[in-house]
């Protein structure tokens, strides 16, 4: 760590990205400005009208924001000065809003009369028909005393409503609400051509709001000279500025992991599958930010379904997946036991079926983050490629209102399709339930009985308009589940994340939910398992696995808090559970003891002995569990069981020591062994004794296998970046 | 824009074409933001700084005198409108959290080492901060950045071998922690 490799760190420091409008702004108020300091000289040459020239010139200097200008003006002019807000010129031209107007005393009368002028040409300009942006009026702190002032001289409309209001609403307002916002806020205006600087950001957000993407995009004031230059629209201040980071607020349920139960109080565990891969993209995320996770934001299941597992593959769609279950030596503990559960579901051979896709995309002002909408943009354009030429597309957004921005389009206009992506930007508040409702009605306009009717919604979760109570949202996109059209969440961003929300959606709505930190998660999603995440092979897959008191004492699930079911709910078809997509693969992973093994649970001094169930003839003692899954056709609405016995001898001697053996029957069983404990690590390490991050490194290295996208090789990674981040906490 | 190009631009905006100086801003924008960037650590920041160097790049273009590179004559634009600004809200620059550092290959442990380096450089007194942002991060000579600081090039060395002896003390002692 020597100087040469500071200096190369330094010398390669990125900066964000240049925002276009930021630049546009700049580029717009220094025109104006270079213009006036133009006229300045012309008029200074010509000597002509110097009165006039002074004033000008005075305003000009005083309404600067710098205090260095402003000294300048001190030093020309005189010592006393007020500050006026509301601003005018004679030649006033575009107001926006009261703007700070410094004026030697003997100018007060005719600065008078040019301040009504300006009141009337700011009526005539706010009257104009606004598009959505919103309005905003700033002042800085130091300029409060001076709207105090302008009040006198121009009396103001008498009803000021708050400050941060629709835009829409503005027309009969004119410029009222700046007092009340006068802290942190600066002033916007434009005067004579000259610019003071404007907090313009979150204004160009608000204009160019998306979802008229082809309207104008600015809302502007006009007087007479400036029009073509000067854009000038205000925003609320509510609406995020560029690339702002909220922190903290992402929102997951709380759940702690699950428990030893004691087979002799519990035979039975139920649980519905999860093939959801959020949790281990966020997880990654945090880590890369070089931060531990949330505990609350592991879930276990889903960081080991993340991989894929070469478990054996059905041949028939009626019967789409299979079970294989596998028995190791627990490494965390020793004398237990891990019992893998695994099934792979059917992979389509032939053609894929038609889809017909709404993507139901997320504009507010909390998507304006360079790893949400741009991202989502591109995802979504990498996820056309993986459909075929005559499935339909449409795009609908919300921000805080709902719109079409494309009516369906065959998947063959990718131009068009691609146009309408580009024209998106972020602004405004979200309103979510809106949003489905319209996407829902696009689904259901061109709903195909034979396609997959799917919208695929990519948001942030923040849902602050409209419907937002989650039970209520919930319950619609149940019911329109009902009805074919599936629900599939991509979720993105960090800081203001909704996990909470997005689960429910995705689980209410048969679909999968992803979180897309990067473009090449984005690529894993939705090209190279676009297949498993668009088309379904089966729904509400749920798992029930009885355990033989004689031959296992107790048992732990690993992961799948979440998605416990009741013991009745297994064959209650009205239940809803987790789908499965072609070509899924789900692991459950069971921590048993062995029957004779010390026990975590004590057993029960006054328990009876267990009556098992009558199994007929077969002899029952060799068996550990007992396993049942059961699932439904996509299109059917009855459950099909299938069922397994989970015996020693089928799964082969298992190995003494996980160091020495290479896991029984396959590396991808150690690999999901290493994923579990790295996650259960990370959860708290209730249940992994002394399992450090080394000892998952090790269990992962070994079993790597393959690995052609190098998925397993950066899980690596992410425990190293783990095991520094644990080491930086405090 | 090769040098003879952008000297024309700036000699036209100078003597008042307007389109030389839209072409002026539209090519510089970039360089003002970046630096920007780089001096407050902060993206909105950043942008606010640039637009206000623009509007007083509209004003003073015309001080130009080709004495230095325009680029370190903009630094120092930038640096005091920086300064200007930051007294105006009344705050200080806070953390670098815009700043990264961009290296292909680059493994995870390097961006963590990284981002302590540049949080490390923003904790440095301002006048070595900046003295190091010119000569390190920007790749100019002790001259040109004793230019845009309006200070000796003594000084100069001075504070980046101030800024080097600092920076190395405290990754010495968390390694020998570590």
């Amino acid at each position: 760590m020597d100087d040469n490799k500071r200096d190369h760190i330094l010398k390669n420091i990125d900066t964000p990205a240049i925002d276009a409008n930021a630049k546009k702004r700049a580029l717009n108020l220094a025109m104006a400005e270079f213009d006036s300091v133009q006229k300045e000289k012309a008029v200074e040459k010509e000597k002509k009208f110097q009165g006039f020239q002074i004033l000008s010139r005075l305003m000009g200097n005083s309404n600067t924001e710098t205090n260095k200008r402003k000294r300048n003006a001190m030093e020309q002019r005189s010592h006393k000065k007020f500050i006026y807000g509301g601003m005018a010129t004679a030649a006033a031209v575009i107001i926006v809003a009261g703007v700070g107007l410094n004026l030697a005393p003997n100018f007060g009368a005719s600065s008078q009369l040019t301040q009504h002028a300006s009141i009337d040409t700011l009526s005539t300009g706010s009257a104009a028909p606004l598009n959505k942006g919103r309005i905003e009026t700033r002042s800085q702190t130091r300029t409060e005393s001076a709207l105090v002032e302008q009040e006198s001289f121009a009396p103001q409309p008498s009803s000021s409503p708050a400050p941060k209001e629709k835009a829409d609403q503005l027309g009969g307002r004119k410029h009222a609400p700046q007092k009340k916002q006068a802290e942190r806020q600066r002033q916007y205006g434009m005067i004579e051509g000259k610019a003071v600087p404007m907090r313009s950001k979150d204004e160009a957000i608000a204009a160019r709001k998306m979802i008229a993407p082809t309207a104008p995009s600015s809302t502007n004031f006009t007087g007479h000279a400036h029009e073509a230059d000067s854009m000038i629209a205000l925003a609320p201040a509510d609406i995020m500025p560029n690339h702002y980071q909220d922190v903290g607020r992402d929102k997951f349920s709380d759940f702690t992991e699950n428990p030893f139960r004691a087979v002799a109080d519990e035979p039975v565990s139920t649980f519905s599958a999860d093939v959801d891969t959020a949790s281990y993209s966020f997880v990654r995320r945090q880590l890369n930010n070089g931060v531990l996770p949330q505990k609350d934001a592991v879930r276990i299941e889903e960081l080991i379904n993340y991989f894929d597992y070469d478990y054996a593959t059905p041949t028939d769609k009626a019967e789409p997946f299979k079970p294989s279950v596998t028995l190791t030596e627990s490494p965390w503990n020793t004398g237990k036991q891990l019992m893998h559960i695994g099934i792979k579901g059917y992979e389509f051979t032939g053609e894929q079926p038609n889809s017909n896709i709404v993507f139901l995309l997320d504009v507010s002002g909390s998507m304006n983050s360079p790893d949400k909408l741009p991202l989502v943009k591109n995802s979504m354009k990498m996820l056309l490629s993986s459909l075929k030429p005559d499935d339909t597309v449409s795009i609908a957004v919300y921000a805080g209102a709902a719109g079409t921005v494309l009516e369906p389009t065959k998947v063959s206009d990718k131009a068009k399709i691609i146009a309408a992506f580009d024209r998106l930007s972020a602004g405004g508040s979200t309103a979510g339930a809106a949003g489905i409702n319209l996407a829902y009605q696009l689904a259901e306009q061109n709903f195909d009985e034979n396609a997959v009717n799917r919208v695929i919604l990519a948001t942030d979760g923040d849902f602050n308009v409209g419907i937002n109570n989650r039970e209520e949202l919930k319950d619609f996109v149940e019911r329109k589940r009902e009805k074919g059209v599936f629900l599939s969440v991509l979720g993105f961003g960090q800081g203001n994340y909704n996990d909470d929300m997005m689960q429910a959606l995705a689980q209410n709505g048969n679909g999968v939910a992803a979180y897309i930190d990067t473009l090449s998660e984005a690529r894993k999603v939705l090209v190279e398992e676009a297949t498993s995440s668009l088309f379904p092979i089966a729904k509400d897959v749920k798992f029930q696995i009885e355990f033989n008191p004689e031959r296992v004492s107790e048992y732990r699930l690993v992961g799948y808090e979440t998605r416990a079911l009741n013991r009745e709910d297994f064959n209650n078809d009205a239940v809803d559970a987790g789908d499965i997509g072609a070509g899924h693969s789900v692991t459950a992973i069971y921590e048993i003891t062995p029957a004779g093994s010390p026990a975590m649970v004590d057993p029960l001094r006054y328990g009876k002995k267990g009556e098992a169930a009558d199994q007929g003839s077969t002899d029952v003692s060799d068996d550990i569990a007992f396993l049942k899954i059961r699932y439904k056709l996509p299109k059917e609405n009855v459950s099909r069981l299938i069922t397994q016995a989970i015996t020693q001898e089928k799964n082969g001697p298992h190995c003494p020591t996980v160091s020495l053996c290479d896991y029984g029957i396959n590396p991808d069983t150690q690999f999901a062994t290493a994923v579990a404990s790295f996650a259960q690590i990370l959860k708290g390490g209730k249940y992994t004794g002394n399992m450090g991050y080394d000892a998952v490194i090790t269990l992962a290295n070994a079993a790597k296998g393959d690995d052609p996208f190098g998925y397993r090789a950066e899980f690596i990674q992410m425990v190293r970046l783990a095991k520094t981040a644990s080491d930086m906490q405090p | 824009m090769d040098k003879q190009n952008a000297a024309n631009m700036i000699k036209a905006a100078q003597a008042g074409d307007a389109h030389a100086f839209e072409r002026l801003i539209n090519t510089y924008y970039d360089v003002i933001f970046k630096f920007a960037c780089k001096w407050c650590g902060n993206a909105s920041d950043a942008e606010d700084i640039t637009q206000d160097a623009c509007i007083k790049l509209a004003r003073f273009i015309c001080k130009y005198d080709g004495k230095a590179a325009f680029t370190s004559w903009l630094y120092r634009l930038v640096i005091n409108c920086g300064k200007d600004w930051y007294r105006s809200q009344n705050r200080h620059p806070s953390n670098p959290d815009a700043l990264e550092y961009v290296q292909a290959d680059s493994t995870s442990e390097q961006q963590i080492y990284a981002k302590q380096v540049i949080n490390a450089l923003y904790q440095l007194p301002e006048g070595e901060k900046d003295a190091v942002l010119l000569v390190l991060c920007q790749g100019l000579s002790h001259k040109e950045a004793a230019y845009a600081l309006g200070c000796k090039e003594n000084t100069i060395s001075w504070r980046v071998h101030e800024a080097r002896k600092k920076l190395s003390a405290q990754f010495k002692k968390e390694q020998d922690y570590g």
